[in-house]
C-alpha cells in the first residue's frame, strides 16, 4: 500500500470528490481475480459484470480517477443495483473493504445527483423522532386492523409492502415470564432500533428476557436514535454521522459493558461507527470505544452458553442475514442460540449466506431485482418444508415473510431469540428443562 | 455494416439486455484476471440460449466480424480481451448442467457452468469433476476447455483434456460440429484434443461432455514447513523419486505464506517459514498411512521443521483455502499483481528459484512464489503499483528474464494459463518458425479468416501464408 487508508492519496485526480478519493486505496486492493462473481446475488441474477463487485469496483475506480464523470448514468445505475450485502467481502482474498468503498462512492455520486425521492423521504423520516414514531404507530394500527393482510394481495410493489407489514406480526405468541438471571455477566443496554421497536417490539422484549436469563444485567439507554445504517448505505454519510453521534452519547451515558443489537444491519453499522467518524477528531475515539462494545445479541447469548430452556419439538430452517454472516462474520452464534432449545430440529438453507433481497430500503427502490434475488431463497424454503424460518434481522424477516405469504408457502419468519425465549417461557411455566 | 448497425442486429437476437455498447459499461470487460493488459472492447454481446449463440456467430460470419469468446474473465493470460473491432461474446449466462449421468460418470454442461457447481452437483452421487484450477469457485467449464486448465490435483489426475470426452463446437463460420464421443475413442484424428486448449481461436463450445471421477475413499492432507526454499524443493524431488504419486504437491514461499496468513483465508501456515509444502495423498485407505509416514520422513530428511496432517475435513479445507486464495490474497501486498506461468523440470527447482530470486533483487521487485511443485509448474507473482511507471517497467523486464531463465533451464512458457496476449512474445523462444507456421495452418482448418479471438496465441507474423499473401489478408480484413 502506498497510501494509508485515512489520508487521501497525494495523486487525487482532477474531478475527484473527497469521499471516493478517500476510498481509492481500498479500491486498489482489488486484483481483479473474479472470485467475487459467484458470491454476488445481482451478478447471479443478471449475468452482467457491471452488476458484480469486480465490475462495480472498476466503475468506481474510473470515477475516482476521473476517467468517467461523477454523474455517469451507467455508473449510477449499476451502483444503485448493488444490494450492499457484502457477500463479496467474504469471498475476497484481498480483503477489499467493498462496503466502505460503496458508501463513499454513493456519497460522492449523491453530491451531483440526489437519490430518488422515495429514498430521500424514507431517510428523512428515519432521521427524525416524532414523524418516525407516528409512521410506525400508523403501521401497527394498519397491521392490527387486518387491512394489511387484505392489501397484501394487491399486485406489485404496494402489495408487497403490505405483505411485509403483515409478516412483521409475531409468528408465535410471546408468554412473558419472570427472569431468574443473576446479572453476573456484565451490564447490557440494548439498541431499541426504529423498525425493531416499532414493529418487532416482541423481539426486543424477547431479547431482553433471554439476556437476563443468561445472567446479563439489562439496563435502558435513553436518548438513542435510529442507528444510521439506512443513511450510510444510501450514501447519506452526513445523516448517518449525526445519528451515530446521538447514539454514542446515549450509550456512553448508559455506562454499560456491552451494547446488544438484535438487528444485524444495525449491529454492523454500530460496529463500524469508528470508521464512519474516523475523520472527526472530537468523536473518532468515542465512536471506536462504542463500536468495540457492540455485540450481536446472539454473540452475548452464545458466550453464556446459552442456558437451555424447555424442549420444543419443532422444525426450523436457519437463514443467515448478510450483515451478520458477511458483515460481522458471525456464523455459529445464532445456531448456538437455536441449539439451546432442546428437541428443536434446525437445518440451514443450502445458500443461507446468499442475500434475500431486502437490503434496507433496496426492495423499495429496486423491487423487480429484489424479487429475483428473493426467488431462489423461497424455493429453498419450500423445498426444506420447515414451518419456521429463523433469521436475525427485521428487513430479512419481512422480505422473506412477505415472499412466503405471497408465494403461498406455509412458513413464517422468526428471530432466533424468539424461539429461545419461547423455550424459556415454557420452562418458567412448568415444563422442565433437561439437565445440562 | 457499421458497429451501430451490428449492435442493432445483435439486440434483435439477444434482446436489449444482452448487448453492451456504452464505454462505461464495457469497462469491466477490458481486462481478465491479469491486470497488466487493458483493451476496452467496443461492443459486447451476452446470449442466454444455445440458439442465440448460434445466431450471433452466424451473424458475425455473414458480416465477417471478429469476436472473442469470454467466460468468467478469470484467465491469467489476457486471452479474453477484445481489441480493434472484435466483439466480446460472453458465455457466462449459459450456466446449466444439461445432464448428469452417475452410472456412466458423465455430465453435459453449457460453457458458462461454473467449475465448482459441477462438483457440487456431482457430489450427491459421490462424484466430482477433477480439474480444479484455483479459480474454480468462479471460472467456467468453457473457459477451462479453452485454456486446457490445470489445478493442484492435476499432478495425479491430469488436466482438462484428460476429462473432456466430447464437445459440440460452433465453428466461426456458424457450422455446428461434434468432436469426440461420450463413449470411448472416436476413429480418425483427435480433433477434440486439438480443440481443448485452443484458447477460443477454433470456435465456441456449445456444450461440453466431461468425465466425473469418484471421490477418493481416503485422503491425507499434510503440511510440511521449511526454513529454506531449497529444502522444500529437495523434499519435492525426493517424494516424486520415491515412486509415491501425490494427488497434489504444492509449494508456497515465505512472502506468499505471510500474505495468506494476513488474509481472511489464514490457514495456519507457520508465518516464519520460508517454504511450505502442501501434500495430498489419496486412494484406498489401506496403505495410505504407510505412504503418509514415508512422505513425512522424506520431508524431515530434506530439512522440514514440522510435518502435520489435517485431522479432519475442516482443517483440510482450511489448508486448501489458503493455497487456492493465495493469488487474491497478494492484493494485500500491492495494488496490482502479475502472475507468470512457466514449467521447468522438477530437478531444476532449487536453482531456477534462486535465479528468480536474483532477478527480483536486480530489478528491485518483490516476487511471491506459489506453485505446483509436483509438476514443476511455477507461478511467480509480482506485486507492483501500476501508477508507478518505473516500477511497471522493472516488473516487465524481470518477467521477461524469469521466462527466459525457465526456458533456458529446459522448461516451457505456460503450464496452464495459456498464451493469450501475455505470452505471445515468448512463443518464438520455444517454437521454430516452421512450427509456428504449422500451428497457423491448423488454426486455418477451424478458423480460416482468423476472426475467432484474433491476434492471440500464435504471433500473426509467424504465419507464412498470412505474411506472404497480402491479397488474402485484405479479403479477410473486417470493415471498420
Amino acid at each position: 500500500m502506498t497510501a494509508t487508508r485515512d489520508t487521501p492519496p497525494a495523486c487525487a485526480l482532477p474531478g475527484t470528490l473527497p469521499p471516493l478519493a478517500d476510498a481509492l486505496p481500498g479500491i486498489m486492493t482489488c486484483v481483479h481475480c473474479g472470485f467475487c462473481l459467484q458470491a454476488c446475488p445481482t451478478y447471479l441474477a443478471l449475468g452482467d459484470e457491471n452488476d458484480s463487485p469486480r465490475g462495480r469496483i472498476l466503475l468506481m475506480r474510473a470515477v475516482a480517477e476521473g476517467e468517467l464523470p461523477v454523474d455517469d448514468p451507467d455508473v449510477r445505475r449499476h451502483l444503485d443495483r448493488c444490494l450492499g450485502c457484502r457477500g463479496c467481502e467474504t469471498a475476497c482474498p484481498s480483503g477489499v473493504p467493498y462496503g466502505q468503498i460503496l458508501e463513499s462512492a454513493r456519497a460522492t455520486l449523491n453530491q451531483r445527483q440526489p437519490p430518488p425521492r422515495i429514498a430521500r423521504l424514507v431517510l428523512a423520516v428515519f432521521a427524525t423522532h416524532h414523524p418516525l414514531a407516528a409512521t410506525l404507530w400508523a403501521a401497527r394500527v394498519m397491521r392490527g386492523s387486518r387491512l394489511a393482510a387484505l392489501l397484501a394481495r394487491l399486485p406489485g410493489r404496494v402489495g408487497f409492502s403490505f405483505a411485509m407489514l403483515a409478516a412483521s406480526a409475531p409468528a408465535m405468541p410471546a408468554r412473558p415470564y419472570a427472569t431468574r438471571g443473576r446479572g453476573t455477566r456484565g451490564t447490557v443496554a440494548a439498541l431499541r432500533g426504529c423498525v425493531m421497536e416499532g414493529l418487532f417490539a416482541h423481539v426486543n422484549r424477547a431479547t431482553e428476557r433471554t439476556l437476563e436469563e443468561n445472567d446479563y444485567h439489562v439496563t435502558p439507554a435513553p436518548g438513542q436514535r435510529c442507528c444510521g445504517a439506512l443513511h450510510a448505505h444510501a450514501g447519506d454519510l452526513v445523516g448517518a454521522r449525526a445519528l451515530a453521534r446521538a447514539n454514542i452519547a446515549a450509550f456512553e451515558r448508559a455506562g454499560v459493558d456491552y451494547i446488544a443489537v438484535n438487528a444485524s444491519g444495525c449491529g454492523l453499522m454500530m460496529k463500524e461507527y469508528g470508521h464512519l467518524l474516523r475523520n472527526d477528531p472530537a468523536w473518532a475515539a468515542r465512536a471506536t470505544a462504542i463500536a468495540q462494545r457492540t455485540r450481536d445479541a446472539s454473540e452475548l447469548l452464545a458466550a453464556a452458553g446459552p442456558v437451555a430452556g424447555a424442549p420444543m419439538a419443532l422444525r426450523v430452517v436457519y437463514d443467515a442475514p448478510c450483515h451478520l454472516v458477511h458483515g460481522q462474520r458471525l456464523h455459529h452464534e445464532p445456531l448456538a442460540v437455536l441449539a439451546a432449545v432442546p428437541d428443536l430440529v434446525t437445518t440451514t438453507l443450502p445458500n443461507a449466506d446468499q442475500c434475500c433481497g431486502s437490503a434496507g430500503i433496496y426492495n423499495l427502490l429496486q423491487p423487480e431485482l429484489a424479487q429475483r434475488v428473493l426467488a431462489p431463497k423461497l424455493d429453498e424454503i419450500a423445498q426444506d418444508g420447515a414451518p419456521l424460518v429463523a433469521t436475525g434481522n427485521p428487513g430479512c424477516m419481512m422480505q422473506i415473510g412477505a415472499g412466503l405469504r405471497r408465494g403461498h408457502i406455509a412458513a413464517r419468519t422468526v428471530h432466533p431469540v424468539e424461539l429461545l425465549d419461547a423455550s424459556y417461557a415454557r420452562h418458567a411455566h412448568g415444563v422442565p428443562a433437561p439437565r445440562r | 455494416m457499421t458497429r451501430d448497425e451490428l449492435a442493432i442486429a445483435l439486440r434483435a437476437i439477444v434482446g436489449p439486455r444482452g448487448v453492451l455498447s456504452r464505454p462505461a459499461e464495457l469497462l469491466p470487460f477490458s481486462a481478465d484476471g491479469l491486470p497488466t493488459y487493458h483493451r476496452p472492447p467496443k461492443l459486447a454481446v451476452f446470449p442466454s440460449t444455445r440458439e442465440q449463440v448460434i445466431d450471433v456467430i452466424r451473424l458475425f460470419a455473414r458480416e465477417q466480424w471478429p469476436f472473442v469468446p469470454r467466460g468468467a474473465g478469470t484467465g491469467l493470460s489476457a486471452g479474453a480481451l477484445a481489441g480493434g473491432d472484435a466483439v466480446i461474446v460472453g458465455l457466462n449466462r449459459l450456466t446449466r448442467i444439461l445432464s448428469l449421468d452417475p452410472v456412466n460418470r458423465l455430465a453435459v454442461v453449457e460453457p458458462g457452468a461454473v467449475n465448482v457447481s459441477l462438483t457440487r452437483a456431482a457430489g450427491a452421487f459421490g462424484l466430482y469433476y477433477a480439474p480444479d484450477p484455483s479459480s474454480q469457485s468462479a471460472c467456467t467449464i468453457g473457459g477451462n476447455v479453452a485454456e486446457n486448465s490445470g489445478g493442484p490435483h492435476c499432478l495425479k489426475y491430469g488436466v482438462t483434456v484428460n476429462h473432456v470426452v466430447a464437445v459440440t463446437v460452433l465453428l466461426p463460420d456458424g457450422e455446428v460440429v461434434s468432436l469426440g464421443g461420450a463413449h470411448g475413442e472416436t476413429p480418425g484424428y483427435d480433433l477434440l484434443g486439438a480443440f481443448v486448449g485452443s484458447e477460443g481461436c477454433f470456435g465456441i463450445a456449445l456444450d461440453v461432455t466431461v468425465r466425473l471421477s469418484p471421490n477418493p475413499p481416503a485422503v491425507r492432507t499434510m503440511l510440511a514447513d521449511f526454513t529454506s526454499i531449497d529444502a522444500g524443493a529437495r523434499a519435492t524431488s525426493a517424494i516424486i523419486a520415491s515412486g509415491i504419486l501425490p494427488a497434489a504437491l504444492e509449494m508456497m514461499d515465505g512472502p506468499t505464506i505471510r500474505a495468506v496468513e494476513a488474509s481472511i483465508y489464514a490457514a495456519g501456515y507457520p508465518a516464519d517459514a520460508e517454504a511450505v509444502l502442501l501434500i495430498e495423498l489419496d486412494g484406498l485407505e489401506a496403505g495410505l498411512d504407510a505412504d503418509a509416514r514415508r512422505v513425512e520422513q522424506l520431508c524431515l530428511d530434506a530439512g522440514a521443521r514440522t510435518v502435520r496432517t489435517a485431522r479432519d475435513e475442516r482443517e483440510r479445507a482450511r489448508l486448501w483455502q489458503g493455497r487456492k486464495k493465495a493469488f487474491g490474497a497478494m492484493g494485500r501486498v500491492a495494488p496490482a499483481l502479475v502472475v507468470q506461468d512457466a514449467v521447468i523440470p522438477r530437478t531444476r527447482l532449487p536453482d531456477v528459484l534462486r535465479t528468480i530470486h536474483d532477478i527480483a533483487q536486480r530489478w528491485r521487485i518483490q516476487v511471491c512464489n506459489v506453485f505446483h511443485a509436483g509438476d514443476g509448474n511455477l507461478h511467480p507473482n509480482i506485486g507492483y503499483d501500476p501508477r508507478d511507471s518505473d516500477a511497471t517497467d522493472r516488473v516487465h523486464h524481470a518477467m521477461r528474464e524469469i521466462m527466459r531463465a525457465c526456458v533456458d533451464a529446459g522448461g516451457t512458457i505456460t503450464g496452464e494459463h495459456g498464451i493469450g496476449l501475455d505470452k505471445l512474445e515468448y512463443m518464438p523462444l520455444i517454437f521454430s518458425p516452421a512450427s509456428l507456421d504449422a500451428q497457423c495452418r491448423l488454426r486455418a482448418v477451424f478458423d480460416p479468416d482468423r476472426r475467432a479471438n484474433p491476434d492471440k496465441v500464435v504471433p500473426q507474423h509467424a504465419c507464412r501464408e498470412w505474411t506472404q499473401a497480402p491479397a488474402a489478408r485484405a479479403a479477410a480484413t473486417v470493415p471498420a
